[in-house]
């Protein structure tokens, strides 16, 4: 027997990506398919990520929020593991809710709790319309929080009615959010973002060795991906594409 | 940028075209494919090369590299270039052969190393690719866990990603992962070069043997978040050694960091203070910064290490002798074993058990190569109580016995091992059994 065949893995922190995805009625139809089936087809690929990296292990959580807000697993769930169920949409947009929810969970009492630390959460708000409840209380509420304040976010806007404010506002930034008016720009985007959001959020950082100018500010994860989110916007194959194809076969 | 499909062609500048065979993979820098160029397969690494800081540059100094050659043949090299194509470009290198893991794959322990031996061999060749790559004038710049790959029976090495290499001066700003910076490069005082190279280099060589990272400990594990301001504090700003000398603040946590905790109570003290040195305060964040521990004086370690490795007769284990006592206890099942005959020669101490290897860096007066093998230890067939040392150098030794009576051994022949015999290998290097 070698003395190495019993070492046991490195402790990894754990990165928890959440999934927080509007399900109220307007959604239902193609916007809820879409989305479903890119989350769907994406886990194969964040499960890789995490299984080759020994910086972290991902961690999913998903809360669906329409008439109130529901968390879809008790716990986090590893990315290996994870299944997603299809969400179906129906009800109102209690986004105030979704947030005070997400600030009861984001704390080391409930789902930051792994023993070996974590980093910082992605994540990642999907939304079609404007809220309905006072989720100025609660969005105030879950800014707050710390580890909402230290997270990668970032919000998808989908279609003309979403209200991009209060999604930027979430995101803390207008450059952290997406605007998509078709299902396979939708689907693209999603699948864009879960991938780099975990990637950049469940690495060892650079801690702002990187830039350039000279300060000492840090140059958070936060600010890398809002870099990637430009670039890819920039990206002229994603530009060529037409975005109106698809809107004979829509309803929306 | 599109990604490409089977059989997509594209130039390379030397001449001729490469055809896409297969995607390997895909990196935050670019993409990776199976390629066939020339009738030969190698890996295309295609750059996204908006992630390219100045991609005209970096064009360059890979044809630089391309020019200068590999270090040593652990480096997977670029060896063309691409013309542009699509606004993008791309190297070739050699196919990494399958049995070669990622070396996050051993942190994960999804790989095991088949033994001390392989151990050992991996750090020589990390540290013997660095030494040549230095000696060059070139600097890595990028080392983290996830540019090197390593055979887990044998411990070979492979170090890819070496596009970032740069000659001496030049840097690329690369966006590293803090874990394996140096303190001044997490904090931005300075860009990677040779001596923030050693730094990295100790960080890999210590996950490599102990199987753990040198600075996460208590005082890491305490923040429930790792944002990127305490990452720059613990690998930046206050880095601490896990078994700092001084500072006790940061050790192992039971259960926790279970590999360095064993392990570290079982390798001999040179080594670990030849951590303890590298990690210490001063060679961190002090005065030492740019007189780190050095890649010659690893090699010297390692070698020392591989000398004074033998198997325990009682359990057939690999455990490390104690050359300075007459005895000494293994490490795996702890029976006293009554050291061999050592044969000391230039700075060294080698262990000679059965089947002992001696080297060229040991044997010849002016040698550094330790892969080399020179001679070994045998067991007669005829008295196996008694062991010699058959020279496979390929030029006579003497044997000069404690009376002074001598004879020439040729390369094929056994010298019979004894006390106080010396035995001159040429050009005034000359050993002794002690």
């Amino acid at each position: 027997m070698g003395l190495y065949d019993e070492t046991v893995e490195v402790p990894r922190r754990t990165m928890v990506l959440f999934f927080v995805v509007d399900t109220s009625g307007s959604m239902n139809g193609s916007k809820i398919g879409t989305v479903n089936s890119a989350i769907e087809d994406i886990i194969p690929e964040i499960a890789d990520i995490s299984d080759s990296n020994a910086d972290a292990q991902i961690k999913i959580a998903a809360l669906q929020f329409s008439t109130g807000a529901k968390w879809l697993d008790s716990q986090p769930v590893s990315a290996e593991n994870f299944v997603w169920n299809y969400l179906d949409a129906s009800g109102v947009t209690d986004l105030g809710e979704a947030c005070l929810q997400l600030n009861e969970k984001l704390s080391r009492t409930a789902f930051m709790n792994d023993a070996t630390g974590s980093f910082a959460p992605a994540i990642f708000l999907m939304s079609d319309g404007e809220p309905t409840d006072n989720y100025r209380y609660g969005l105030d509420k879950l800014k707050q929080n710390n580890w909402f304040r230290k997270a990668i976010k970032v919000a998808i806007a989908i279609g003309e009615d979403a209200n991009k404010n209060v999604l930027a506002e979430f995101a803390g930034n207008s450059e952290a959010v997406i605007d998509v008016t078709s299902p396979k720009e939708l689907r693209k985007w999603i699948q864009f973002v879960t991938v780099r959001a975990s990637e950049i959020g469940s690495k060892s950082s650079n801690a702002g060795s990187n830039s350039d100018s000279g300060s000492n500010e840090i140059e958070t994860k936060q600010d890398i991906m809002i870099q990637e989110i430009q670039s890819q916007k920039d990206d002229i194959e994603w530009k060529e594409e037409n975005p109106f194809e698809d809107d004979d076969s829509l309803q929306w | 940028m599109r990604e490409f499909s089977k059989g997509q062609k594209i130039k390379v500048k030397s001449g001729g075209e490469l055809e896409v065979i297969e995607k390997l993979g895909e990196g935050g820098q670019g993409i990776v494919y199976r390629v066939s160029y020339n009738g030969k397969e190698y890996a295309l690494k295609w750059y996204f090369v908006n992630k390219l800081k100045d991609h005209k540059r970096f064009y360059m100094n890979i044809e630089n590299n391309i020019r200068k050659g590999a270090p040593t043949s652990a480096f997977l090299w670029p060896v063309e270039i691409t013309e542009y194509f699509e606004g993008s470009f791309g190297y070739l290198m050699r196919l990494r052969p399958k049995e070669y893991e990622d070396f996050s794959k051993f942190l994960r322990a999804k790989v095991h190393f088949s033994g001390i031996n392989a151990v050992i061999n991996a750090a020589l060749q990390i540290t013997t690719g660095f030494r040549v790559l230095h000696n060059k004038g070139f600097s890595y710049q990028d080392l983290n866990d996830g540019n090197f790959f390593v055979n887990a029976d044998t411990g070979d090495v492979l170090i890819c990603d070496n596009d970032n290499v740069a000659e001496y001066g030049k840097a690329f700003g690369i966006a590293g992962k803090c874990r394996y910076m140096a303190p001044e490069v997490v904090t931005g005082k300075k860009k990677p070069d040779i001596h923030t190279d050693r730094f990295s280099l100790a960080v890999v060589l210590y996950m490599l043997i102990f199987v753990n990272h040198p600075l996460e400990g208590e005082r890491t594990l305490k923040s429930p978040c790792l944002t990127e301001e305490l990452e720059r504090k613990f690998y930046g700003i206050e880095p601490v050694f896990v078994f700092d000398k001084n500072n006790p603040q940061n050790r192992p946590v039971e259960n926790l960091h279970r590999n360095e905790i064993k392990l570290w109570s079982l390798y001999p003290d040179f080594v670990k203070e030849a951590f303890q040195e590298a990690f210490s305060r001063e060679s961190m964040i002090g005065n030492n910064i740019e007189h780190r521990v050095t890649e010659k004086k690893w090699q010297e370690i390692f070698i020392k290490l591989r000398d004074c490795l033998a198997e325990c007769p009682s359990c057939n284990n690999e455990t490390f002798l104690n050359l300075s006592q007459p005895e000494s206890k293994c490490i795996c099942c702890g029976k006293v074993i009554t050291n061999p005959f050592v044969l000391k020669v230039k700075k060294n101490e080698i262990a000679l058990m059965p089947s002992k290897k001696i080297y060229a860096c040991h044997v010849i007066y002016d040698s550094e190569d330790y892969n080399q093998a020179m001679g070994e230890v045998v067991l007669s067939r005829s008295v196996p109580a008694v062991a010699g040392l058959k020279n496979n150098s390929g030029r006579a030794w003497t044997a000069v016995a404690s009376n002074g009576v001598s004879k020439s051994y040729e390369s094929g022949q056994v010298i019979k091992l004894m006390k106080g015999l010396k035995i001159r290998f040429g050009n005034d290097n000359d050993g002794e059994i002690l």
